[in-house]
């Protein structure tokens, strides 16, 4: 199989900015063509991610999107849902040997949508789970309430992936909660879901994401040091929420298929950071099990042992993860440009002390995890 | 592509939107002779979620889509989702990292308000008063007679011939929407819809679903005695602002086609296409497509309908299947006219067969007149 190389990634604060859309998403993909020294038409191919008209109001997005994100006359197409698939697509037109470039570009503008469970809320079916109110929080809670009671994870150690997760993003100049706070300071926050508390629950955030991606030649011309793609499992679940085992979610076989691409076998030793996808604290620790970083129902006792955290021996969201920036659809995007910048060195102030050849780059979307993708990028 | 499928369109209140998917994968899984364990991988698109109110519907349907521990893409375009999710498909087959990949379209426009949301792809502030499918196109319509001084009546008589030939196709084919046979003085008499556009010049909304099955040479081998292969892709978009580009000389839809023809090895598209699908839910768009599709020359698209090229049994005959012209389910249209296109060049078209056809060319177009999608299939490898 051909190489796919990450050349240069740049993304955008998730703080509400007073630029349009379209501003802010030239803005953001300006800096990346201008940091590779590349004009937009010397791109061969573009891959947007953009949320539809739910998020946005406007139906359709990469029609208004197409200008701004540079696509304009050239072989274009738009991943829904989630921006790491738009990534994947990406890489898979370079691997078809068609292109030798391709510029992803996820977008989103929180601060105009509405709130995001007025959008999840239209995921379910309206037939049998809207009428009961299911919705990514509610379902989110379930999970978590039977997470606790089967395993014995504990809402103390839920809250103290909120502590880690935005007391890393204090070094992430592009996150959008950051503060320093205790584990009562989260079990004291508002109750949003029984047993969810507010600041268990991942805001709401603006944000553009933008990834160059090219095949190994090109990748090597622009970039000293190219990060490269290594592997990649993606996995759906059955839909309703009774059809399944809430805490036997298919991030096992998307990981399973990532790692076996990647040649991965024991990935708590060989994956050096991971930035993964928790729009609810707890979510971290059972996406850590389900990942193979610990044993089943061990994410608690993981996240107690220290390591974790950014300078533990697996380092989870440095970045400070979903929790401190979720910018809906980019989310998955972000956490591939943030495992990208960790390989190169070039994270800032939240880059991890230890050295790190291999990251992982998860993403997840639908209720309590029913679609997971697992992206390995390597040194 | 080693198999196709499509649920018979129309008003389908007999089935439930999962259902209906359903429909179209079992049929495109039946043609391919595979069973659901065979497929690596699903690609699904559809319009945007406001259409029939359930966002992200893929989630909905992973049951039906046979998706259930398997990854899936979703690609959407608005209305050449069709072609962009085929071409999703087609790439992940030659990254290699598939070898199998069921691709899905669908809408269930009886469940929505399909005009509603059309209304929302202007965005809010400066053009969403001419959104709405009709609006648009009548406008391009205007634009493409003005910029060639195109006799009213001559483009007139070329879309009423168009849409008789649609019409005529649609009777023919059993999994068509509108079943009816109009003549050309019914269609220059119908009632206006937004001038020049009259009745029988618009598509329907439809429900329906559309699945096919892409294979990695080696599997299309094994598998199938006559697969369809891929021969070229282009897709191209242009600005967002319709008054920013011309609508008469079609920038996106030349391009696309010309990036298609390039793969394909295509210098003269009349003469070396067998049968076109051409995405037309509008009878005069369909003109400026011939042209700009390269078809034949830039504002003659009128003379060469008259004259009956293509028309059934003319040089290059154009939506054998009735088109979008009477089968319209926003997502699944763009597929289904590749889907055609397949059965066009393996000989299963059944009452609407192009007779011989080895080359078929199929067409998609969506945003605010911006996309333009065309993959071309052939006989031979």
């Amino acid at each position: 199989m051909r190489k796919v190389g990450i050349v240069e990634v740049s993304q955008s604060p998730g703080v509400e900015t007073s630029l349009s859309l379209m501003e802010f998403t030239f803005k953001t993909v300006k800096e990346l063509l201008d940091k590779v020294g590349m004009r937009r038409d010397e791109v061969d191919t573009y891959i947007l991610a953009a949320s539809d008209i739910l998020h946005s109001g406007m139906a359709c997005a990469n029609a208004f999107d197409i200008d701004a994100a540079g696509g304009f006359m050239k072989p274009l197409s738009r991943q829904e849902a989630d921006s790491i698939w738009a990534f994947y697509y990406g890489c898979a037109r370079i691997m078809s040997g068609h292109y030798e470039s391709a510029l992803v570009v996820a977008l989103i503008k929180g601060s105009e949508n509405p709130e995001n469970d007025t959008v999840t809320t239209c995921f379910a079916d309206p037939f049998y789970s809207r009428p009961l109110g299911i919705q990514e929080t509610t379902a989110a809670a379930m999970q978590m309430r039977e997470y606790m009671e089967r395993f014995g994870v504990t809402e103390e150690q839920c809250a103290k992936v909120v502590v880690k997760n935005l007391g890393n993003a204090l070094f992430n100049p592009y996150a959008h909660k950051k503060k320093r706070v205790r584990v009562e300071d989260v079990l004291q926050s508002e109750m949003i879901c029984d047993p969810l508390k507010a600041m268990e629950c991942a805001p709401k955030s603006e944000g553009v994401c933008a990834v160059l991606l090219a095949s190994e030649e090109k990748a090597k011309k622009l970039a000293s040091k190219p990060v490269w793609f290594k592997g990649y499992g993606c996995a759906m679940d059955t839909y309703y929420l009774g059809d399944r085992d809430l805490l036997d979610t298919k991030l096992k076989v998307a990981a399973s298929k990532a790692y076996s691409m990647a040649r991965i076998h024991d990935p708590s030793k060989e994956v050096h950071v991971a930035e993964i996808c928790e729009p609810y604290a707890f979510q971290e620790l059972l996406w850590c099990e389900q990942l193979g970083f610990c044993e089943e129902g061990g994410g608690g006792r993981l996240l107690d042992s220290g390591a974790t955290q950014m300078d533990g021996p697996l380092p989870v969201n440095p970045s400070g993860g979903v929790l401190a920036m979720n910018p809906y659809v980019p989310r998955g995007l972000y956490r591939v440009a943030e495992a990208a910048l960790q390989i190169k060195g070039k994270a800032g102030e939240h880059q991890v002390p230890r050295k790190v050849k291999t990251a992982l780059a998860h993403s997840v979307h639908g209720f309590a995890g029913q679609c997971h993708s697992v992206v390995i990028l390597g040194a | 592509m080693i198999g196709t499928g499509q649920t018979k369109h129309g008003r389908r209140d007999d089935l439930s939107y999962p259902e209906m998917v359903r429909e179209a994968v079992k049929a495109a899984l039946e043609d391919a002779g595979i069973t659901p364990d065979d497929i690596d991988a699903v690609v699904f698109g559809s319009m945007p979620s406001m259409m029939e109110g359930v966002a992200l519907n893929h989630l909905y349907f992973a049951e039906a889509l046979r998706a259930v521990g398997k990854p899936i893409l979703r690609s959407e375009t608005c209305g050449s989702t069709g072609q962009s999710i085929a071409h999703t498909g087609i790439y992940w087959v030659a990254s290699g990292m598939a070898d199998i990949v069921l691709v899905v379209g669908s809408e269930k426009q009886h469940e929505g308000d399909a005009q509603a949301t059309m209304m929302t792809i202007p965005e809010p502030f400066l053009v969403r008063i001419v959104g709405g499918a009709p609006a648009v196109f009548s406008m391009q319509a205007r634009e493409y007679m003005g910029h060639f001084k195109i006799d009213e009546q001559k483009a007139r008589e070329a879309a009423a011939i168009i849409s008789v030939d649609c019409h005529n196709g649609g009777f023919l084919n059993p999994y068509a929407h509108i079943k009816v046979q109009v003549t050309k003085e019914d269609v220059m008499r119908a009632r206006i819809i937004t001038y020049p556009v009259r009745l029988w010049d618009v598509c329907p909304s439809s429900d329906g679903a559309c699945a096919v099955v892409l294979a990695s040479e080696r599997k299309a081998k094994r598998l199938c005695k006559r697969p369809a292969w891929i021969k070229g892709m282009g897709f191209r978009g242009e600005e967002y602002f319709s008054g920013d580009s011309s609508k008469a000389v079609w920038r996106s839809a030349i391009e696309a086609a010309k990036e298609a023809y390039g793969q394909a090895g295509i210098t003269e598209p009349r003469r070396e296409i067998d049968v076109a699908e051409v995405y037309n839910p509008f009878t005069y768009q369909e003109l400026v497509l011939l042209e700009c599709l390269g078809f034949c020359p830039h504002g003659e698209a009128p003379d060469y309908v008259i004259k009956g090229v293509f028309s059934p049994g003319g040089e290059l005959p154009c939506n054998p299947s009735g088109g979008v012209l009477c089968t319209n389910p926003i997502g699944a249209a763009g597929l289904i006219r590749l889907a055609e296109a397949a059965m066009q060049v393996t000989g299963k078209a059944g009452p609407h067969q192009v007779e011989g056809a080895k080359v078929a060319f199929s067409h998609a177009m969506g945003g605010a007149e911006q996309f333009n999608a065309v993959t071309i299939v052939g006989s031979e490898l």
